[in-house]
């Protein structure tokens, strides 16, 4: 659903060939989301089937650039008016901690610092990556400062797991 | 043959108690840790795990109980009170979450006291603090007071005087606690150009976010430095997505 509506949301601008819609994406996801043929061309038989969007009038019918219709339109506004629900319960680390803890888990510690160093440095690495970036490549920008905040809650959250977990296993130690 | 230059910080076995025999409280160590020129480190870790302490000793604010503090290959335990004094006005500065000017001094005039206390004429030290604010990009707002100066100026400000005239040891306690999080940003990337001149900086924060700019992060828990991750060389330019 995602690479639909971004299609609709880059015609909404100007109609746009298959082969410019894939490059406009990736370079508005700042290259993190590569686009093969087969879903470029997939997802537009399905917008087209669907009646969002139609091939432009022009001379050369198989070279034809695709336009957003009046419904791909609608869909479109209704995309944006929708808030996007993150609410992950598939976390793959907090389900780890979650069951690392229920087995009853004498090392939380060394789970927990594991973690947290990785996750550490995985900051430290992008925090390099933003320091060289010129404040010019915003979506690049945008992107690495999703990840940093991404990256900065799990150590916090880390560090709150430590933290409550803490009276059990110094009460198991003793 | 090269001679090995000396850390800038060194801790060696360093420890602090609090109080005497079994009543005895450990606030740190034993800690050993060598940092060097221009390095930026951050030392993160829970309340009470040593990290100010650990500053302190590092700042030659207080004596270790066992080990030893070196800076630049002296013994703190063997300066003399003078010399101590003078390694504090010379070498090291210090930068704290905030309080940090004296407020009825202007900027130049908060920048240019400690070479003024340390027998500096006073056109000379307000030539070289006007040099250092405008390192840290504030040279046009020298003549204001810190009343007059945001938070993210303030400690701008206080980073000038940390490193004014010969200093260039920064020990900084949460120096962003009291900054939103791109004023913070913007205070970590000064740091780590005063790191790329040669200066050193030893930061404590909670914040790992601004840790993050550090080439090295270590993790104090209990007194002691459990953890520490070294920035691994650059990301590729393209970021690769994420699985």
């Amino acid at each position: 659903m995602i690479i639909r509506n971004s299609f609709l949301a880059i015609l909404s601008s100007q109609p746009a060939h298959g082969y410019s819609l894939k490059s406009s994406f990736e370079a508005s996801t700042g290259g993190a989301w590569r686009l093969n043929a087969g879903q470029v061309y997939s997802t537009l038989s399905r917008l087209e089937r669907d009646g969002l969007i139609q091939a432009a009038d022009d001379d050369i019918p198989e070279r034809r650039p695709w336009q957003l219709t009046d419904e791909g339109q609608a869909a479109l506004s209704t995309w944006y008016e929708t808030p996007v629900d993150n609410r992950s319960t598939r976390d793959e680390l907090v389900i780890k901690v979650l069951v690392a803890v229920a087995a009853g888990e004498r090392d939380m510690e060394r789970v927990l610092q594991t973690q947290r160093s990785a996750t550490m440095r995985r900051l430290q690495e992008l925090t390099r990556s933003k320091m060289e970036m010129p404040d010019s490549e915003l979506p690049e920008l945008l992107l690495l400062d999703a990840r940093i905040l991404r990256a900065e809650a799990e150590v916090r959250w880390l560090d709150q797991c430590e933290q409550r977990l803490r009276p059990t296993w110094q009460g198991a130690a003793s | 043959m090269s001679i090995p230059t000396a850390p800038t910080l060194a801790l060696v076995g360093a420890s602090r108690l609090h109080g005497e025999g079994p009543q005895a409280v450990r606030a740190l160590g034993p800690v050993s840790l060598e940092i060097f020129a221009g390095e930026l480190v951050a030392i993160m870790g829970p309340s009470g795990s040593g990290k100010s302490t650990l500053l302190a000793l590092a700042g030659a604010l207080d004596r270790p109980t066992e080990g030893r503090v070196l800076i630049e290959g002296k013994d703190l335990s063997r300066l003399s009170l003078a010399e101590l004094a003078s390694l504090r006005r010379r070498v090291i500065g210090f930068v704290f979450q905030d309080l940090n000017l004296l407020p009825g001094l202007t900027a130049i005039e908060n920048v240019a006291l400690p070479l003024e206390l340390d027998g500096c004429a006073l056109e000379e030290a307000r030539g070289r603090a006007l040099e250092e604010l405008e390192r840290v990009g504030l040279r046009d707002l020298a003549n204001r007071f810190p009343d007059n100066l945001s938070g993210g100026e303030q400690q701008r400000v206080a980073i000038a005087r940390a490193f004014v005239g010969p200093r260039h040891l920064l020990l900084a306690d949460e120096p962003t606690g009291a900054l939103d999080s791109v004023t913070g940003e913007s205070v970590m990337r000064l740091l780590k150009s005063q790191c790329a001149r040669g200066r050193t900086v030893v930061l404590v924060t909670h914040d790992a976010a601004h840790a993050a700019w550090a080439d090295r992060v270590l993790f104090l828990r209990d007194g002691e430095i459990v953890d520490e991750t070294i920035a691994e060389s650059k990301l590729p330019r393209t970021v690769s997505r994420d699985p």
